[in-house]
């Protein structure tokens, strides 16, 4: 159900996140299709510095209230490279004292030594790459750590770490459930679960095996299913599912997330980053030679893209989208028929100011969203 | 200039043998428009033309060619080379005294080169063989004119043998036309006689004739009879083409050129028509005339039903330059209000709907292509029937009647097994065939029309490779047994899907349409029967499962554009949908009647 009062875990008008993207890794998994590149030692110093230059000149009086470092693999940074990045940071913004500050880190990559600098400089929520439990899936998607490496570090983790959160991908070939595992990772402490659906882009190695008929994902009924039981099991064990596909106990929702989408504003560094600043849409370059140039694009936001982008958002999540926004922004939803429809099958619901969709059609709210647009 | 000095000639030859090419480069040798301002193809003027490689617009042009020491005014009048155009091509032979035709030398003899000579040789025209594109190393000249000699029965040993692209012996042609073709006869001080044989719409002029003139003149101020319509118009200019209109003061018996008279509507401007004097007319007019009839139908439909109007507008304007173009208003339950529209053929259709998208820029729904079926009630009513939705109740109909065409196919001995299994299947009667030479068969059949219109040309050409061509004339009508199939999207008969078949077909067109319109229909939040019925009685059923999920998931690390975007696209996508009832669905399905078959290709 509707359950509504998230204004505490927002950022305001007058504080900003900052994402920082650390495209290293030791491999590629076999599905990812985000900017990464193996790199040796001096290319990451290069990329480092650069890092820091993009920090050093962007300028904001704004009070940080959320900082994710993700990638990539940002685990792979050394304890000095953290402690680099993060002087800059403290040098340059006011860091709420409160802020979230999340790292990525992957089961391999991550050791004692990182957890220490971590909780040194003030990095407070570590979101682990498990993605399964099961060794075979693991070797099947080109992931380097085994189930008992994720399960040692969990538990390593723990002993620094009380808000962790740990992906789970649904759909992998075989993995008709993935309750078992979220059960094991709820053991360890587990507070925040984020299970996305297995995409398959064209351009990565899986697309190619898929094509092969090397590999067989599980087909749309199979992933619906998955993550039916996901939901439900979640749900029993007092997670609330704030997004499609982010679920947490209470107080352990993810702010950086929640702050895109309630359409606050956040500022990106690093090859291939997105910002969100003064109602312009801004991504760095996706390869390094271009990001070494500064090279970007830049969208301004129309009244009739931030329509979109406000129902989009809103509807994925247990945000809602404020009624009277959309009404500002020169669109009476109210009046939409699909709107009426909706609300009278009981698939929306009205609350205050704002609606939303219940959480029981997350599963479809691609549908909702395109048929509430103008 | 004399009448000896004058010589009215068209080009006729099969789609691609090089006729626009050739008219450009005679055009450009006779130093009619100078080789700054030659624009490939000059004659096809609509951007539609050319890119399809077609001529659809006749358009004339005076060329000045002077031989021996003298000028020579010669008359090319372009024409299309399409079976859809085939009355207007018959009206352009009429104007001339001789032809050109025009024979690739690697393809050699062809469907509707064979068309266009019969075409020539009932307008008494002399005919010209010519042999283009010998250039090409596949040219196989020799058994080109032996083919020619062999198939067509015309003297081809001394004909030019050119290179329209290369510019290759083209004054051998300009030659043969001042030599061959007689100039036209005619007398200047007789009552005035002219033939109508295109129509142009201006916006100032209005409704311009293409005429040639037989008899008698004519000049601005005279008063002129269009004798098919009985219309009376003032004479407000003349001119001739070069190949722009330019006015002139008079035009005389053996001219080519245009009369306009303030028409304001271009139905009163009929291909065909003679125009002779009012107030000094003759009595007969000339023959051959015939008024053009539709022979294929489908509806029209704006995407989005707020640009009905503007529909309306952009059918009313290419109707001013297309007398052909028939449509009336249409009603249809799952596609709102559209138009009901006829054309000459497939070809015809596809130009005109390409038109209304490209210049003017609309979005429209076109329903699979049907013909005018003759239905006699059991009351003794006789209807004409386009749109398979309006045929009434089987229990009603006495007998249906259907349209029938004679079909030529010319195509290399090893396809003949192929096509005769084709025609057999479109439930063709054979007539003859005829083995021309080594490499070429004539195939003859009696076909249904409909059965012409739904894919027999795809089918044709990917069972002989492309190298079968066919041409095809009307032929009657025939008592056929038909019956309509019908179309229940969840249980909602969907208008604009159902399809006249042939009892015989029913079922498995229906089968086939249901199964091809469950890949086509995207899944819904529900599951949605596909049935395809005879009246009351189901004869296939398909079933669209329903959508597990509809979700991208990850929306990630502040990339909200991409994802954005992806939802604009989604949006495009379901502004091209219509609802049937609770069901949504794109407009491709409402075409893809035509593709049955294609699978099993």
């Amino acid at each position: 159900m509707v359950d509504v009062d998230a204004s505490n875990l927002l950022t305001d008008k007058n504080s900003i996140s900052i994402y920082i993207h650390i495209p290293f890794c030791e491999r590629k998994c076999s599905y990812c299709a985000f900017v990464s590149f193996c790199l040796d030692k001096s290319e990451r110093e290069k990329y480092i510095n650069s890092l820091l230059d993009e920090i050093e000149n962007f300028l904001t009086t704004k009070k940080v209230k959320t900082i994710y470092l993700g990638g990539g693999t940002p685990s792979i940074l050394t304890k000095d490279e953290i402690f680099t990045i993060f002087a800059k940071l403290r040098e340059k913004f006011d860091i709420d004292k409160n802020a979230e500050i999340t790292i990525e880190v992957n089961p391999n990559s991550v050791d004692e030594e990182k957890l220490r600098a971590y909780k040194a400089v003030g990095i407070n929520r570590i979101s682990v790459g498990v993605q399964s439990l099961s060794n075979k899936t693991l070797k099947s998607i080109g992931r380097l750590h085994t189930k008992e490496e994720a399960i040692e570090k969990l538990k390593l983790i723990g002993k620094y770490f009380d808000n962790i959160s740990a992906d789970l991908i649904l759909g992998l070939s075989g993995e008709k459930s993935v309750v078992k595992y979220a059960k094991e990772l709820i053991k360890l402490n587990v507070k925040h679960i984020s299970s996305y659906m297995l995409e398959i882009h064209e351009n990565t190695k899986l697309y190619l095996e898929v094509q092969d008929k090397k590999y067989r994902p599980l087909d749309e009924k199979g992933v619906a299913k998955s993550y039916d039981k996901l939901v439900k099991f979640l749900k029993k064990r007092g997670f609330r599912q704030y997004e499609i596909s982010n679920f947490a106990l209470a107080d352990y929702e993810s702010k950086h997330n929640l702050n895109y989408w309630n359409y606050g504003e956040y500022v990106g560094f690093g090859v291939s980053a997105h910002s969100f600043l003064s109602h312009k849409r801004m991504a760095n370059a996706d390869t390094l030679q271009g990001y070494y140039k500064r090279e970007r694009k830049e969208e301004k936001i129309t009244k009739n893209m931030e329509i979109e982008e406000r129902i989009m958002l809103g509807l994925r999540c247990y945000l809602g989208v404020d009624i009277s926004t959309l009404r500002k922004l020169g669109y009476d939803i109210q009046k939409n028929d699909n709107y009426r429809k909706f609300l009278k099958e009981g698939e929306i619901v009205e609350y205050g100011e704002k609606f939303y969709l219940l959480s029981k059609y997350y599963k479809f709210a691609d549908y909702y969203i395109l048929n509430l647009l103008p | 200039m004399k009448l000896e000095s004058k010589r009215n000639f068209c080009i006729i030859a099969h789609i691609d043998h090089g006729k626009s090419t050739l008219a450009d480069r005679l055009i450009e040798m006779s130093g009619t428009v100078s080789k700054r301002d030659m624009q490939s193809q000059i004659l096809d003027s609509m951007d539609l033309e050319r890119e399809k490689g077609i001529t659809i617009k006749l358009a004339p042009t005076r060329l000045i060619y002077e031989y021996n020491g003298q000028e020579y005014e010669l008359n090319l009048i372009d024409t299309p080379g399409h079976v859809d155009f085939t009355y207007e091509v018959s009206r352009s032979l009429a104007a001339c005294e001789g032809a050109l035709l025009l024979v690739d030398a690697s393809q050699g003899v062809e469907a509707q080169t064979l068309a266009n000579t019969y075409l020539a040789l009932d307008n008494n025209l002399e005919i010209i063989p010519i042999i283009n594109k010998i250039d090409l190393p596949s040219a196989r000249v020799d058994e080109v004119k032996k083919e020619i000699e062999e198939v067509i029965g015309l003297d081809a040993k001394n004909c030019p043998c050119i290179s329209a692209k290369e510019g290759l012996n083209i004054e051998d042609v300009f030659k043969a036309i001042i030599k061959q073709i007689p100039a036209p006869s005619g007398d200047e001080n007789g009552k005035l006689k002219c033939l109508i044989f295109d129509s142009h719409y201006d916006n100032f002029k209005g409704a311009i004739c293409l005429i040639r003139v037989f008899d008698g003149k004519v000049k601005k101020g005279d008063k002129i009879l269009m004798m098919q319509t009985q219309k009376v118009f003032e004479v407000t200019e003349v001119g001739i083409f070069v190949p722009t209109t330019k006015e002139c003061d008079i035009l005389k018996a053996g001219d080519v050129g245009y009369v306009a008279g303030s028409i304001k509507t271009i139905s009163d401007v009929k291909v065909g028509d003679t125009i002779t004097n009012a107030d000094n007319p003759i009595s007969e007019p000339l023959s051959g005339y015939k008024e053009v009839q539709p022979v294929v139908f489908c509806g029209v439909f704006p995407v989005d039903g707020a640009k009905y109007g503007e529909l309306k507008d952009a059918l009313d304007k290419l109707k001013l330059n297309d007398a052909s173009l028939q449509f009336s208003p249409e009603n249809s339950m799952a596609l709102g209000y559209g138009f009901r529209c006829g054309f000459l053929g497939l070809l015809h259709l596809e130009i005109i709907t390409e038109r209304l998208e490209r210049e003017f820029n609309l979005d429209i729904i076109t329903t699979a292509p049907s013909v005018s079926y003759n239905v006699y009630k059991t009351n003794g009513d006789c209807l004409e029937i386009s749109n398979p939705s309006n045929l009434p109740p089987a229990v009603e109909i006495a007998k249906i009647e259907e349209p029938v065409v004679k079909v030529n196919i010319f195509t290399p001995p090893e396809y003949v097994g192929s096509i005769m299994e084709l025609c057999q299947d479109k439930r063709g009667e054979y007539k003859n065939m005829v083995y021309l030479d080594k490499r070429r068969v004539e195939l003859n059949y009696r076909l249904p029309l409909g059965e012409i219109i739904y894919d027999f040309f795809d089918s044709l050409k990917s069972r002989t490779h492309g190298y079968a061509s066919f041409d095809y004339e009307f032929d009657g009508f025939e008592n056929a047994d038909l019956v309509r199939v019908d179309i229940l999207l969840n249980g909602e008969k969907c208008d604009a899907l159902s399809m006249i078949v042939h009892k015989d077909k029913a079922y498995s067109r229906g089968r086939e349409l249901a199964e091809r319109l469950k890949k086509i229909i995207p899944r819904q939040l529900f599951e949605v029967p596909i049935q395809a019925c005879i009246g009351n009685k189901i004869i296939a059923r398909e079933t669209i499962s329903a959508m597990r999920k509809d979700v991208l998931a990850k929306c990630y690390g502040g990339d909200i554009t991409r994802k954005r975007k992806l939802l604009e696209k989604q949006k495009e996508g379901k502004k091209r949908m219509r609802k049937i009832g609770s069901v949504e669905i794109p407009s491709e399905a409402f075409m893809s009647i035509l593709k049955l078959g294609d699978d099993e290709k």
